[in-house]
Protein backbone atom coordinates (compact mmCIF):
# COMPACT_ATOMS: atom_id res chain seq x y z
CA UNK A 1 0.00 0.00 0.00
CA UNK A 2 1.43 3.65 -0.38
CA UNK A 3 0.80 5.85 1.74
CA UNK A 4 1.51 9.75 1.35
CA UNK A 5 4.38 11.92 3.20
CA UNK A 6 1.76 13.63 5.02
CA UNK A 7 -0.19 10.55 6.05
CA UNK A 8 2.86 8.79 7.49
CA UNK A 9 4.26 12.21 9.09
CA UNK A 10 0.41 12.63 11.42
CA UNK A 11 0.98 8.44 12.40
CA UNK A 12 4.53 8.75 13.23
CA UNK A 13 3.64 11.76 15.48
CA UNK A 14 0.43 9.92 17.15
CA UNK A 15 2.44 6.33 17.86
CA UNK A 16 5.05 8.75 19.25
CA UNK A 17 2.94 10.59 21.48
CA UNK A 18 1.61 7.35 23.14
CA UNK A 19 4.68 5.62 23.05
CA UNK A 20 5.69 8.96 25.43
CA UNK A 21 2.29 8.55 27.36
CA UNK A 22 2.84 4.85 27.92
CA UNK A 23 6.73 5.73 28.89
CA UNK A 24 6.71 9.04 30.83
CA UNK A 25 5.65 8.13 34.58
CA UNK A 26 8.07 5.10 34.53
CA UNK A 27 10.50 7.53 33.32
CA UNK A 28 9.88 10.32 35.73
CA UNK A 29 9.68 7.34 38.84
CA UNK A 30 13.53 6.92 37.57
CA UNK A 31 14.38 10.41 37.51
CA UNK A 32 13.42 11.16 41.18
CA UNK A 33 14.34 7.77 42.60
CA UNK A 34 17.85 9.16 41.39
CA UNK A 35 17.54 12.55 42.99
CA UNK A 36 18.83 13.43 46.79
CA UNK A 37 15.77 14.34 48.40
CA UNK A 38 16.48 17.99 48.90
CA UNK A 39 16.25 18.21 45.37
CA UNK A 40 13.18 16.52 45.00
CA UNK A 41 10.86 18.20 47.88
CA UNK A 42 11.49 21.73 46.05
CA UNK A 43 9.01 23.50 44.12
CA UNK A 44 11.57 23.69 41.00
CA UNK A 45 10.78 20.84 38.92
CA UNK A 46 13.79 19.40 37.55
CA UNK A 47 13.67 16.89 34.57
CA UNK A 48 17.11 15.24 35.01
CA UNK A 49 18.91 14.55 38.25
CA UNK A 50 21.74 16.63 38.89
CA UNK A 51 23.46 15.59 40.32
CA UNK A 52 22.61 11.74 40.39
CA UNK A 53 23.06 10.02 43.36
CA UNK A 54 22.38 5.58 44.54
CA UNK A 55 21.58 6.62 47.84
CA UNK A 56 17.77 6.38 47.29
CA UNK A 57 18.41 2.17 46.00
CA UNK A 58 20.81 1.58 48.88
CA UNK A 59 18.27 3.10 52.05
CA UNK A 60 15.36 1.24 50.24
CA UNK A 61 17.16 -2.35 49.90
CA UNK A 62 19.52 -2.21 53.53
CA UNK A 63 17.03 0.10 55.87
CA UNK A 64 13.56 -1.79 55.11
CA UNK A 65 12.51 -4.87 54.42
CA UNK A 66 11.73 -4.54 50.76
CA UNK A 67 14.73 -7.56 49.99
CA UNK A 68 12.28 -9.75 52.29
CA UNK A 69 9.23 -8.70 50.59
CA UNK A 70 10.52 -9.27 47.23
CA UNK A 71 11.96 -12.97 47.95
CA UNK A 72 8.12 -13.71 49.83
CA UNK A 73 6.73 -12.79 46.50
CA UNK A 74 9.55 -14.86 44.53
CA UNK A 75 8.46 -17.84 46.33
CA UNK A 76 4.78 -17.34 46.26
CA UNK A 77 5.24 -16.76 42.62
CA UNK A 78 7.18 -19.64 42.08
CA UNK A 79 4.41 -22.01 43.41
CA UNK A 80 1.98 -20.54 41.49
CA UNK A 81 3.63 -20.69 38.14
CA UNK A 82 4.49 -24.39 38.93
CA UNK A 83 0.85 -25.05 39.75
CA UNK A 84 -0.22 -23.46 36.51
CA UNK A 85 2.08 -25.15 34.79
CA UNK A 86 1.47 -28.59 35.97
CA UNK A 87 -2.32 -28.50 36.05
CA UNK A 88 -2.90 -26.09 33.07
CA UNK A 89 -0.64 -27.39 30.77
CA UNK A 90 -2.24 -31.10 31.02
CA UNK A 91 -5.78 -29.45 30.97
CA UNK A 92 -5.13 -27.23 28.00
CA UNK A 93 -3.92 -30.57 25.88
CA UNK A 94 -6.79 -32.29 26.77
CA UNK A 95 -8.98 -29.47 25.10
CA UNK A 96 -6.94 -28.77 22.86
CA UNK A 97 -6.04 -32.20 21.00
CA UNK A 98 -8.20 -34.69 22.14
CA UNK A 99 -12.00 -35.24 21.29
CA UNK A 100 -14.88 -36.60 23.36
CA UNK A 101 -17.69 -35.57 24.51
CA UNK A 102 -18.18 -32.53 26.76
CA UNK A 103 -15.05 -30.89 25.56
CA UNK A 104 -16.67 -27.87 24.58
CA UNK A 105 -18.75 -27.54 27.82
CA UNK A 106 -15.78 -27.80 29.87
CA UNK A 107 -14.07 -24.96 27.43
CA UNK A 108 -17.20 -22.69 28.49
CA UNK A 109 -16.80 -23.71 32.27
CA UNK A 110 -13.04 -22.83 32.10
CA UNK A 111 -13.92 -19.24 30.23
CA UNK A 112 -17.01 -18.49 32.97
CA UNK A 113 -14.55 -19.12 35.94
CA UNK A 114 -12.88 -15.83 34.51
CA UNK A 115 -16.07 -13.89 35.63
CA UNK A 116 -16.17 -15.01 38.85
CA UNK A 117 -16.00 -11.98 41.30
CA UNK A 118 -12.54 -11.97 43.20
CA UNK A 119 -14.21 -10.46 46.22
CA UNK A 120 -16.61 -12.70 46.74
CA UNK A 121 -13.90 -15.71 46.67
CA UNK A 122 -11.58 -14.01 48.65
CA UNK A 123 -13.94 -13.76 51.97
CA UNK A 124 -14.45 -17.91 52.02
CA UNK A 125 -10.92 -17.96 50.86
CA UNK A 126 -9.66 -16.35 54.08
CA UNK A 127 -11.82 -18.53 56.11
CA UNK A 128 -10.88 -22.15 54.47
CA UNK A 129 -6.95 -20.60 54.28
CA UNK A 130 -7.46 -20.25 58.49
CA UNK A 131 -9.29 -23.14 59.03
CA UNK A 132 -6.39 -25.20 57.13
CA UNK A 133 -3.54 -23.49 58.42
CA UNK A 134 -2.84 -22.00 55.02
CA UNK A 135 -3.31 -18.31 56.13
CA UNK A 136 -0.17 -16.00 55.86
CA UNK A 137 1.64 -18.54 54.43
CA UNK A 138 3.23 -18.48 50.72
CA UNK A 139 1.86 -21.61 49.52
CA UNK A 140 -1.54 -20.53 50.67
CA UNK A 141 -1.08 -17.31 48.58
CA UNK A 142 -0.17 -19.16 45.46
CA UNK A 143 -3.27 -21.68 45.51
CA UNK A 144 -5.16 -18.61 46.14
CA UNK A 145 -3.34 -17.16 42.82
CA UNK A 146 -4.19 -20.68 40.89
CA UNK A 147 -7.80 -19.29 41.51
CA UNK A 148 -8.10 -16.67 39.10
CA UNK A 149 -4.97 -17.33 36.86
CA UNK A 150 -5.21 -20.70 36.43
CA UNK A 151 -8.30 -20.49 33.51
CA UNK A 152 -6.45 -17.98 31.70
CA UNK A 153 -3.48 -19.93 31.52
CA UNK A 154 -5.95 -22.81 30.46
CA UNK A 155 -7.19 -20.18 27.92
CA UNK A 156 -4.06 -19.24 26.48
CA UNK A 157 -2.28 -22.88 26.47
CA UNK A 158 -4.70 -23.48 24.82
CA UNK A 159 -4.23 -21.40 21.55
CA UNK A 160 -0.61 -22.69 21.53
CA UNK A 161 -1.53 -26.18 21.26
CA UNK A 162 -3.86 -25.01 18.44
CA UNK A 163 -1.11 -23.88 15.98
CA UNK A 164 0.73 -27.24 15.98
CA UNK A 165 -1.03 -29.47 13.18
CA UNK A 166 -2.50 -32.72 13.93
CA UNK A 167 -0.85 -34.30 11.06
CA UNK A 168 2.45 -34.31 13.35
CA UNK A 169 1.13 -35.84 16.14
CA UNK A 170 -0.73 -38.44 14.18
CA UNK A 171 2.46 -39.32 11.63
CA UNK A 172 4.20 -39.92 15.68
CA UNK A 173 1.18 -42.61 16.34
CA UNK A 174 1.64 -44.31 12.96
CA UNK A 175 5.01 -44.78 13.81
CA UNK A 176 4.26 -46.84 16.63
CA UNK A 177 4.26 -43.89 19.64
CA UNK A 178 1.66 -44.05 21.71
CA UNK A 179 -0.99 -41.11 23.01
CA UNK A 180 1.39 -39.88 25.91
CA UNK A 181 4.65 -40.39 23.91
CA UNK A 182 3.58 -38.40 21.20
CA UNK A 183 2.50 -35.63 23.47
CA UNK A 184 5.61 -35.82 25.19
CA UNK A 185 8.18 -36.27 22.45
CA UNK A 186 6.53 -34.46 19.41
CA UNK A 187 3.79 -31.83 20.84
CA UNK A 188 5.50 -30.26 23.85
CA UNK A 189 8.58 -29.47 22.29
CA UNK A 190 7.26 -27.81 19.61
CA UNK A 191 4.89 -25.28 22.51
CA UNK A 192 7.85 -24.77 24.12
CA UNK A 193 8.02 -21.20 23.52
CA UNK A 194 4.39 -20.65 24.09
CA UNK A 195 4.95 -22.28 27.65
CA UNK A 196 7.56 -20.35 28.55
CA UNK A 197 5.63 -17.23 27.29
CA UNK A 198 2.42 -18.13 29.21
CA UNK A 199 4.03 -19.10 32.52
CA UNK A 200 6.10 -15.90 32.29
CA UNK A 201 2.82 -14.41 31.75
CA UNK A 202 1.47 -15.87 34.91
CA UNK A 203 4.73 -14.89 36.56
CA UNK A 204 4.23 -11.42 36.63
CA UNK A 205 0.17 -11.67 37.27
CA UNK A 206 1.49 -13.05 40.46
CA UNK A 207 4.50 -11.04 41.25
CA UNK A 208 2.02 -7.98 40.85
CA UNK A 209 -0.80 -9.06 43.20
CA UNK A 210 -2.13 -6.94 45.73
CA UNK A 211 -5.60 -7.59 46.75
CA UNK A 212 -5.32 -11.41 47.90
CA UNK A 213 -2.01 -10.81 49.70
CA UNK A 214 -3.49 -7.71 51.46
CA UNK A 215 -6.13 -10.33 52.52
CA UNK A 216 -4.62 -13.23 52.52
CA UNK A 217 -1.00 -12.23 54.73
CA UNK A 218 -0.85 -10.75 58.01
CA UNK A 219 2.67 -10.97 58.80
CA UNK A 220 6.38 -10.49 57.74
CA UNK A 221 6.74 -13.75 57.22
CA UNK A 222 5.04 -14.03 54.19
CA UNK A 223 3.64 -10.66 53.34
CA UNK A 224 4.41 -9.70 49.85
CA UNK A 225 6.54 -6.49 48.17
CA UNK A 226 3.24 -5.01 46.94
CA UNK A 227 1.24 -4.99 50.10
CA UNK A 228 4.61 -3.80 52.38
CA UNK A 229 5.37 -1.08 49.71
CA UNK A 230 1.67 0.24 49.57
CA UNK A 231 2.53 0.19 53.93
CA UNK A 232 5.62 2.10 53.13
CA UNK A 233 3.33 4.83 51.17
CA UNK A 234 0.46 4.72 53.39
CA UNK A 235 1.67 4.29 56.87
CA UNK A 236 5.08 4.52 57.10
CA UNK A 237 5.24 7.94 54.92
CA UNK A 238 8.83 7.21 53.52
CA UNK A 239 10.20 9.40 51.45
CA UNK A 240 9.69 9.59 47.71
CA UNK A 241 13.01 9.04 46.56
CA UNK A 242 13.62 5.78 48.64
CA UNK A 243 9.63 4.87 47.48
CA UNK A 244 10.48 5.23 43.71
CA UNK A 245 14.06 3.43 44.14
CA UNK A 246 11.51 0.27 45.76
CA UNK A 247 9.14 0.51 43.18
CA UNK A 248 11.54 0.71 40.23
CA UNK A 249 13.50 -2.56 42.10
CA UNK A 250 10.25 -4.16 42.32
CA UNK A 251 9.66 -3.84 38.56
CA UNK A 252 12.69 -4.75 37.06
CA UNK A 253 12.07 -8.89 37.24
CA UNK A 254 8.70 -7.45 35.29
CA UNK A 255 10.47 -5.82 32.89
CA UNK A 256 13.68 -8.25 32.19
CA UNK A 257 10.76 -10.89 32.00
CA UNK A 258 8.98 -9.09 29.69
CA UNK A 259 11.68 -7.76 27.61
CA UNK A 260 12.85 -11.82 27.06
CA UNK A 261 9.51 -12.97 26.25
CA UNK A 262 7.26 -10.12 24.61
CA UNK A 263 6.76 -11.50 21.56
CA UNK A 264 5.15 -14.78 21.77
CA UNK A 265 3.27 -13.39 24.80
CA UNK A 266 1.78 -10.83 23.14
CA UNK A 267 0.41 -13.67 20.28
CA UNK A 268 -0.43 -15.68 22.91
CA UNK A 269 -2.71 -13.34 24.84
CA UNK A 270 -4.31 -12.01 21.73
CA UNK A 271 -5.19 -15.61 20.56
CA UNK A 272 -6.43 -16.64 23.88
CA UNK A 273 -8.81 -13.28 25.01
CA UNK A 274 -9.56 -12.79 21.01
CA UNK A 275 -11.02 -16.90 20.64
CA UNK A 276 -12.60 -16.10 24.27
CA UNK B 1 6.96 -59.89 32.69
CA UNK B 2 5.23 -57.35 34.98
CA UNK B 3 4.46 -53.80 33.13
CA UNK B 4 7.13 -51.27 33.57
CA UNK B 5 5.44 -48.47 34.77
CA UNK B 6 5.82 -46.55 31.10
CA UNK B 7 4.01 -49.02 29.43
CA UNK B 8 1.18 -48.74 31.79
CA UNK B 9 0.99 -44.80 31.40
CA UNK B 10 1.08 -45.45 27.76
CA UNK B 11 -1.52 -48.33 28.44
CA UNK B 12 -3.46 -45.33 30.04
CA UNK B 13 -3.28 -42.89 27.58
CA UNK B 14 -5.06 -45.11 25.14
CA UNK B 15 -7.98 -45.00 27.51
CA UNK B 16 -11.43 -43.30 27.14
CA UNK B 17 -10.64 -41.77 30.45
CA UNK B 18 -7.53 -40.22 29.17
CA UNK B 19 -8.83 -36.64 28.30
CA UNK B 20 -10.60 -36.35 32.17
CA UNK B 21 -7.63 -37.88 33.32
CA UNK B 22 -5.57 -34.80 31.79
CA UNK B 23 -8.02 -32.69 33.05
CA UNK B 24 -8.09 -33.88 36.90
CA UNK B 25 -5.41 -31.29 38.29
CA UNK B 26 -7.19 -28.46 37.13
CA UNK B 27 -10.59 -29.55 37.77
CA UNK B 28 -9.83 -30.37 41.80
CA UNK B 29 -8.14 -27.50 41.82
CA UNK B 30 -10.86 -24.98 40.34
CA UNK B 31 -13.40 -26.79 42.82
CA UNK B 32 -11.01 -25.74 45.64
CA UNK B 33 -10.00 -22.67 45.16
CA UNK B 34 -12.97 -21.28 42.56
CA UNK B 35 -16.57 -23.30 42.80
CA UNK B 36 -16.45 -24.00 46.24
CA UNK B 37 -15.37 -20.67 48.22
CA UNK B 38 -18.03 -18.86 45.37
CA UNK B 39 -20.96 -21.25 46.90
CA UNK B 40 -19.83 -20.40 50.49
CA UNK B 41 -19.35 -17.07 49.59
CA UNK B 42 -22.90 -16.82 48.61
CA UNK B 43 -23.87 -19.10 51.56
CA UNK B 44 -22.23 -16.65 53.55
CA UNK B 45 -24.73 -13.94 52.37
CA UNK B 46 -27.45 -15.40 54.30
CA UNK B 47 -25.62 -15.90 57.31
CA UNK B 48 -24.48 -13.61 60.14
CA UNK B 49 -20.73 -13.39 59.93
CA UNK B 50 -18.82 -10.83 61.93
CA UNK B 51 -15.33 -11.95 62.57
CA UNK B 52 -14.66 -9.25 65.92
CA UNK B 53 -18.56 -9.98 66.68
CA UNK B 54 -18.95 -14.01 67.18
CA UNK B 55 -20.86 -13.52 69.67
CA UNK B 56 -23.61 -12.66 67.49
CA UNK B 57 -22.82 -16.70 65.87
CA UNK B 58 -23.13 -17.77 62.42
CA UNK B 59 -26.96 -18.39 62.29
CA UNK B 60 -28.93 -17.85 59.08
CA UNK B 61 -30.62 -14.46 58.53
CA UNK B 62 -32.78 -15.38 55.60
CA UNK B 63 -32.81 -12.01 53.00
CA UNK B 64 -31.85 -9.33 55.98
CA UNK B 65 -28.50 -8.30 54.02
CA UNK B 66 -30.03 -7.60 50.99
CA UNK B 67 -32.92 -5.82 52.76
CA UNK B 68 -30.31 -3.84 54.40
CA UNK B 69 -28.29 -2.95 51.19
CA UNK B 70 -31.37 -1.43 49.63
CA UNK B 71 -31.56 0.70 52.69
CA UNK B 72 -27.89 1.40 52.80
CA UNK B 73 -27.13 4.69 50.78
CA UNK B 74 -23.67 3.94 50.48
CA UNK B 75 -24.82 0.83 48.27
CA UNK B 76 -26.51 3.13 45.54
CA UNK B 77 -23.46 5.93 45.83
CA UNK B 78 -21.30 2.48 45.08
CA UNK B 79 -23.55 1.28 42.33
CA UNK B 80 -23.88 5.21 40.73
CA UNK B 81 -19.74 5.19 40.63
CA UNK B 82 -19.30 2.20 39.73
CA UNK B 83 -21.21 2.39 36.61
CA UNK B 84 -19.22 6.10 35.87
CA UNK B 85 -15.83 4.13 36.93
CA UNK B 86 -16.67 1.13 34.43
CA UNK B 87 -18.04 2.71 31.73
CA UNK B 88 -15.51 6.01 31.69
CA UNK B 89 -12.51 3.86 31.50
CA UNK B 90 -14.26 0.80 29.21
CA UNK B 91 -14.93 4.26 26.44
CA UNK B 92 -11.39 6.46 27.03
CA UNK B 93 -9.24 2.82 26.62
CA UNK B 94 -11.10 1.56 23.98
CA UNK B 95 -11.13 5.31 22.14
CA UNK B 96 -7.33 5.33 22.85
CA UNK B 97 -6.75 1.80 22.02
CA UNK B 98 -8.21 2.15 18.32
CA UNK B 99 -6.20 4.77 17.79
CA UNK B 100 -3.14 3.43 18.55
CA UNK B 101 -3.90 0.12 16.80
CA UNK B 102 -4.90 2.14 13.45
CA UNK B 103 -1.48 4.00 13.68
CA UNK B 104 0.45 0.69 14.77
CA UNK B 105 -1.03 -1.40 11.95
CA UNK B 106 1.02 0.91 8.97
CA UNK B 107 4.46 -0.81 10.67
CA UNK B 108 6.61 1.89 9.93
CA UNK B 109 10.22 1.23 10.62
CA UNK B 110 10.27 1.52 14.81
CA UNK B 111 6.90 0.73 15.49
CA UNK B 112 8.10 -2.75 17.05
CA UNK B 113 9.79 -1.04 19.46
CA UNK B 114 7.47 1.55 20.39
CA UNK B 115 4.71 -1.31 20.71
CA UNK B 116 6.66 -3.16 23.22
CA UNK B 117 7.13 0.35 25.23
CA UNK B 118 3.47 0.98 24.69
CA UNK B 119 2.38 -2.13 26.57
CA UNK B 120 4.28 -2.12 29.01
CA UNK B 121 1.80 0.12 31.67
CA UNK B 122 -0.12 -2.97 31.13
CA UNK B 123 2.07 -5.35 33.12
CA UNK B 124 2.96 -3.06 35.62
CA UNK B 125 1.66 -3.51 39.62
CA UNK B 126 -1.16 -1.24 39.97
CA UNK B 127 0.87 -0.36 43.51
CA UNK B 128 3.49 0.51 41.24
CA UNK B 129 0.91 2.33 38.55
CA UNK B 130 -0.99 3.98 40.90
CA UNK B 131 1.44 5.35 43.05
CA UNK B 132 3.74 6.61 39.75
CA UNK B 133 0.32 9.12 39.19
CA UNK B 134 -0.21 9.94 43.21
CA UNK B 135 3.63 11.53 42.93
CA UNK B 136 3.03 12.88 39.61
CA UNK B 137 -0.40 14.43 40.50
CA UNK B 138 0.90 15.37 43.85
CA UNK B 139 -0.47 18.48 45.38
CA UNK B 140 2.50 20.01 46.31
CA UNK B 141 5.79 18.49 44.03
CA UNK B 142 3.68 17.04 41.06
CA UNK B 143 5.10 17.27 37.83
CA UNK B 144 1.62 17.35 36.05
CA UNK B 145 0.40 19.62 38.20
CA UNK B 146 3.35 21.68 37.41
CA UNK B 147 3.11 21.25 33.59
CA UNK B 148 -0.66 22.73 34.20
CA UNK B 149 0.05 25.76 35.71
CA UNK B 150 2.77 26.53 33.33
CA UNK B 151 0.18 26.48 30.75
CA UNK B 152 -2.04 28.55 32.46
CA UNK B 153 -4.50 25.88 32.90
CA UNK B 154 -4.73 25.85 36.63
CA UNK B 155 -4.16 28.54 38.88
CA UNK B 156 -2.07 26.68 41.50
CA UNK B 157 -1.36 23.27 42.18
CA UNK B 158 -3.94 21.09 43.16
CA UNK B 159 -4.70 18.07 45.39
CA UNK B 160 -6.30 16.35 42.67
CA UNK B 161 -7.41 13.00 45.05
CA UNK B 162 -8.80 15.28 47.75
CA UNK B 163 -11.35 17.10 45.33
CA UNK B 164 -14.44 15.00 45.71
CA UNK B 165 -15.46 15.94 42.20
CA UNK B 166 -11.96 15.33 40.26
CA UNK B 167 -10.92 12.48 42.49
CA UNK B 168 -12.73 9.87 40.10
CA UNK B 169 -11.84 11.63 36.93
CA UNK B 170 -8.37 11.34 37.91
CA UNK B 171 -8.53 7.75 39.11
CA UNK B 172 -10.38 6.72 35.78
CA UNK B 173 -7.47 8.94 33.89
CA UNK B 174 -4.67 6.53 36.08
CA UNK B 175 -7.05 3.34 35.01
CA UNK B 176 -6.97 4.34 31.64
CA UNK B 177 -2.94 4.66 31.11
CA UNK B 178 -3.05 1.37 32.71
CA UNK B 179 -5.34 -0.32 30.70
CA UNK B 180 -5.18 0.84 27.18
CA UNK B 181 -2.91 -1.42 26.03
CA UNK B 182 -4.68 -4.19 26.44
CA UNK B 183 -7.20 -2.91 23.90
CA UNK B 184 -4.55 -1.63 21.89
CA UNK B 185 -2.87 -5.41 21.39
CA UNK B 186 -6.07 -6.65 21.25
CA UNK B 187 -7.62 -4.66 17.94
CA UNK B 188 -4.41 -4.38 16.47
CA UNK B 189 -4.33 -8.33 16.16
CA UNK B 190 -7.65 -8.11 15.00
CA UNK B 191 -6.93 -5.28 11.80
CA UNK B 192 -3.97 -7.60 11.13
CA UNK B 193 -6.66 -10.48 10.40
CA UNK B 194 -8.54 -7.85 7.60
CA UNK B 195 -7.86 -9.80 4.55
CA UNK B 196 -5.43 -7.66 2.22
CA UNK B 197 -7.68 -7.69 -0.60
CA UNK B 198 -10.10 -5.60 1.27
CA UNK B 199 -7.85 -2.61 1.62
CA UNK B 200 -6.98 -3.57 -2.07
CA UNK B 201 -10.22 -3.06 -3.56
CA UNK B 202 -10.72 0.30 -1.30
CA UNK B 203 -7.87 2.11 -3.07
CA UNK B 204 -8.88 1.48 -6.69
CA UNK B 205 -12.25 2.81 -5.64
CA UNK B 206 -10.07 6.30 -3.93
CA UNK B 207 -11.01 5.20 -0.26
CA UNK B 208 -9.05 7.91 1.60
CA UNK B 209 -8.30 7.23 5.31
CA UNK B 210 -11.83 8.01 6.77
CA UNK B 211 -13.82 5.80 4.20
CA UNK B 212 -11.07 2.92 5.33
CA UNK B 213 -11.77 3.06 8.59
CA UNK B 214 -15.12 3.57 9.22
CA UNK B 215 -16.09 0.72 5.96
CA UNK B 216 -13.39 -1.94 6.42
CA UNK B 217 -11.48 -1.26 9.89
CA UNK B 218 -14.56 -1.00 12.40
CA UNK B 219 -16.44 -3.65 10.68
CA UNK B 220 -13.68 -5.68 10.50
CA UNK B 221 -12.87 -5.21 14.53
CA UNK B 222 -16.68 -5.19 15.53
CA UNK B 223 -16.30 -8.74 17.39
CA UNK B 224 -13.33 -8.26 19.09
CA UNK B 225 -14.48 -4.67 20.17
CA UNK B 226 -17.66 -6.47 22.04
CA UNK B 227 -15.40 -9.36 23.63
CA UNK B 228 -12.51 -6.88 24.91
CA UNK B 229 -15.47 -4.34 25.91
CA UNK B 230 -16.83 -7.09 28.00
CA UNK B 231 -13.97 -8.77 29.46
CA UNK B 232 -12.52 -5.33 29.97
CA UNK B 233 -15.88 -4.17 31.41
CA UNK B 234 -15.84 -7.33 33.69
CA UNK B 235 -12.37 -6.78 34.73
CA UNK B 236 -13.03 -3.46 36.23
CA UNK B 237 -16.37 -4.36 37.65
CA UNK B 238 -14.45 -7.36 39.86
CA UNK B 239 -10.96 -5.58 40.79
CA UNK B 240 -10.81 -2.54 43.34
CA UNK B 241 -7.05 -2.32 43.53
CA UNK B 242 -6.32 0.94 42.13
CA UNK B 243 -8.85 2.68 44.25
CA UNK B 244 -7.98 0.81 46.90
CA UNK B 245 -4.56 2.37 46.33
CA UNK B 246 -5.33 5.69 45.32
CA UNK B 247 -8.36 6.56 47.53
CA UNK B 248 -9.95 3.86 49.35
CA UNK B 249 -13.18 5.23 48.10
CA UNK B 250 -13.08 8.45 49.37
CA UNK B 251 -12.78 11.84 49.86
CA UNK B 252 -16.26 11.24 51.19
CA UNK B 253 -17.87 8.69 48.60
CA UNK B 254 -17.03 10.02 45.80
CA UNK B 255 -14.83 7.02 44.52
CA UNK B 256 -16.86 4.39 46.29
CA UNK B 257 -17.59 1.42 44.07
CA UNK B 258 -19.01 -2.12 44.79
CA UNK B 259 -16.30 -3.87 44.88
CA UNK B 260 -14.14 -1.40 46.99
CA UNK B 261 -16.97 -1.44 49.16
CA UNK B 262 -17.66 -4.79 49.87
CA UNK B 263 -13.64 -5.64 49.97
CA UNK B 264 -14.05 -2.78 52.80
CA UNK B 265 -16.48 -4.49 54.53
CA UNK B 266 -14.69 -7.74 54.84
CA UNK B 267 -11.15 -6.43 55.32
CA UNK B 268 -11.79 -3.84 57.74
CA UNK B 269 -15.29 -4.52 59.80
CA UNK B 270 -15.02 -8.14 59.69
CA UNK B 271 -18.58 -8.39 58.55
CA UNK B 272 -18.46 -11.25 56.32
CA UNK B 273 -22.10 -11.90 55.94
CA UNK B 274 -22.73 -8.19 54.35
CA UNK B 275 -19.99 -8.20 52.34
CA UNK B 276 -21.16 -11.51 51.28
CA UNK B 277 -24.26 -10.37 50.04
CA UNK B 278 -22.58 -7.08 48.47
CA UNK B 279 -20.30 -9.37 46.48
CA UNK B 280 -23.26 -12.04 45.30
CA UNK B 281 -25.31 -8.72 43.63
CA UNK B 282 -21.72 -7.90 41.81
CA UNK B 283 -21.82 -11.31 40.51
CA UNK B 284 -25.72 -11.13 39.11
CA UNK B 285 -24.75 -7.95 37.51
CA UNK B 286 -21.43 -9.61 36.13
CA UNK B 287 -23.55 -12.76 34.79
CA UNK B 288 -26.11 -10.21 33.11
CA UNK B 289 -23.19 -8.37 31.63
CA UNK B 290 -21.80 -12.04 30.51
CA UNK B 291 -25.27 -13.21 28.92
CA UNK B 292 -25.51 -10.12 26.87
CA UNK B 293 -22.03 -10.47 25.53
CA UNK B 294 -22.97 -14.13 24.48
CA UNK B 295 -25.92 -13.14 23.11
CA UNK B 296 -24.61 -10.06 21.61
CA UNK B 297 -21.95 -12.15 20.17
CA UNK B 298 -24.40 -14.78 18.51
CA UNK B 299 -26.51 -12.23 16.76
CA UNK B 300 -23.42 -10.88 15.42
CA UNK B 301 -21.80 -13.83 14.19
CA UNK B 302 -25.34 -14.61 12.46
CA UNK B 303 -25.39 -11.30 10.34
Amino acid sequence: MRRGGFERTVIYLIASAFTFFAAFPVIWALNISLKFEKDIITRHVSLLPNPATLTNYIAIWTQSNLPDLMWNSAVATFFTVVICVFAGTLAAYSVSRLEYRGRGNVLLFFLILRMFPVVLMIIPLFIIMRQAGLLDTRIGLALAYTAFLLPIFIWMMKGFFDAIPMELEEAARIDGCTRIGAMWLVVLPLVKGGLWACAVFIGIAAWNEYLFALMLTTSSGSRTWPVGLQLMVGEFQLPWGALTAGGILSILPVLALFAIVQRSMVRGLAQGAVKG
Amino acid sequence: MAPTLASRIAGISDTKAFPWLLLLPALVLVFAVIIYPTISGIDLSFRQMRLNRMDLGTGYVGLRHYIALLDDPVFWISLQNTAAWVIGTVILELAFGLVIAVALDYELPGFRFMSVIILLPWFLPLVVAGNLWALMLDSRLGIINAALQGMGLIDGFKAWFADPNWALPAAIAVETWHGFPFFGLLLLAGLKGIPHELYEAAAVDGAGFWRRFIHIQLPGLRMIIVATVVLRAISLMNSPELLLILTGGGPGRSTQVLSLYAFQKAYREFNFGYAGALSVLMFVLLMVCSWLYVRYSNALKAD
